[in-house]
């Protein structure tokens, strides 16, 4: 699973998602995405399920990029403890993540393949989410006002 | 050369609130700026920015922008989207000159049917999806094609290998690779996790091996006049 290797701070805020995505918007590497449509932390398990919900759909040919990383760590307090005595311990990883963020990019398959198998790698996911198309490639007629 | 006309409001009020209030009224923020001319903050009408880039000529369509009754050449550069809903919240229009070479990025478009490579179960890597052309305006291409049925695993097709439209060059390196025939990946991955489950049951049965062992001690401790008659 997708963990940091080194962190500088064991501990972090929880800060807020609001607005959209300010970056990783565009696909950048592949033909086809899951783009996020709400905002979410998304566990690193949930990351691992979801790519493995897609390679194994897809089975051969393909490559996937995953473009989200739980960079944050999410505290838990032990069960029936009194509250006080200070943050509980680091328990997983987040990725937190805006509306519009791309998640996942996969290449090398037919269109009709990665849906599939991105529809079933959304299911895994804690936002709602939908399959997107790299545009511009073609030029004409794919501008959307 | 085809021109679309658009027209343009000037005078619109600067920041944010204003720019959402434009939008709902279904108007696009906007800036006309170019060299030798004065930036111009415009709004135009959502539709018909839509139609002046969905022509043939794309996203590098040349538009003769019409601001307070004077006319200028320009083209749509920087163009902002909401990430969600796709729409466009923000235009650059550039002003060009028709005789002066510009730079633009025009998008390839692969052709053809990759035959070879699928039966090898081949992916094929498109690793650039641009060109960065210079040329005049009205030399720019709309998109540029790439045949791709010829490609195999292992086999590239470099910028070099592309027929540039006369009038238009490239300052990329001519060894950028545009497309290459790549060997699949997910099999790999498939093999790694088959090696993992195959470790990962070799290990339980270790481990059952070992508790088997260890449980014999056991027995063997507990009852020694068996193992004697065993012996």
């Amino acid at each position: 699973m997708l963990m940091p290797r080194k962190v500088k701070h064991r501990k972090h805020q929880r800060g807020r998602l609001t607005g959209p995505a300010k970056g990783g918007t565009s696909i950048n590497f592949g033909d086809f995405g899951i783009q996020a449509l709400e905002p979410a932390w998304i566990t690193q398990r949930q990351i691992e399920a979801a790519r493995i919900a897609m390679t194994r759909h897809v089975k051969r040919g393909g490559k996937v990029w995953i473009r989200i990383f739980p960079h944050k760590p999410v505290t838990e307090k032990p069960a029936e403890t009194r509250m006080g005595s200070g943050k509980g311990n680091p328990e997983h990883w987040v990725a937190p993540v805006r509306p519009g963020r791309i998640l996942f990019e996969l290449a090398g398959v037919d269109r009709e393949l990665a849906r599939a198998a991105m529809e079933r790698a959304i299911q895994k996911l804690p936002c709602k989410a939908r399959f997107v198309v790299r545009a511009g490639t073609h030029g004409a007629g794919e501008v959307e006002v | 050369m085809a021109e679309f006309i658009l027209s343009a409001e000037p005078g619109r009020p600067i920041g944010s609130r204003s720019a959402r209030r434009l939008r709902a009224e279904g108007r696009v923020p906007a800036v006309v700026y170019g060299e030798g001319v004065d930036p111009v903050h415009v709004t135009v009408q959502g539709r018909d920015l839509r139609a002046a880039l969905s022509t043939d000529a794309g996203l590098n369509a040349v538009l003769s922008l019409s601001v307070d009754g004077k006319q200028y050449l320009t083209m749509a550069r920087e163009l902002q989207r909401n990430p969600v809903r796709g729409t466009v919240i923000h235009v650059d229009f550039q002003v060009v000159d028709p005789e002066r070479e510009i730079s633009a990025e025009v998008p390839i478009s692969l052709v053809g049917e990759t035959v070879e490579l699928h039966r090898a179960d081949g992916v094929l890597d498109q690793q650039l999806f641009g060109l960065p052309v210079r040329a005049r305006p009205a030399d720019i291409p709309a998109h540029l094609e790439v045949d791709v049925s010829g490609i195999v695993i292992g086999s590239v097709i470099r910028v070099s290998e592309i027929a540039l439209p006369e009038g238009v060059s490239t300052d990329l390196d001519p060894e950028s690779i545009i497309v290459a025939g790549q060997p699949p990946r997910v099999q790999e991955e498939a093999a790694e996790a088959e090696e993992a489950e195959a470790a990962e049951a070799a290990e339980g049965e270790a481990v059952t091996a070992e508790s088997g062992a260890r449980a014999g001690e056991a027995a063997q401790a507990g009852g020694s006049s068996g193992s004697s008659e065993e012996g």
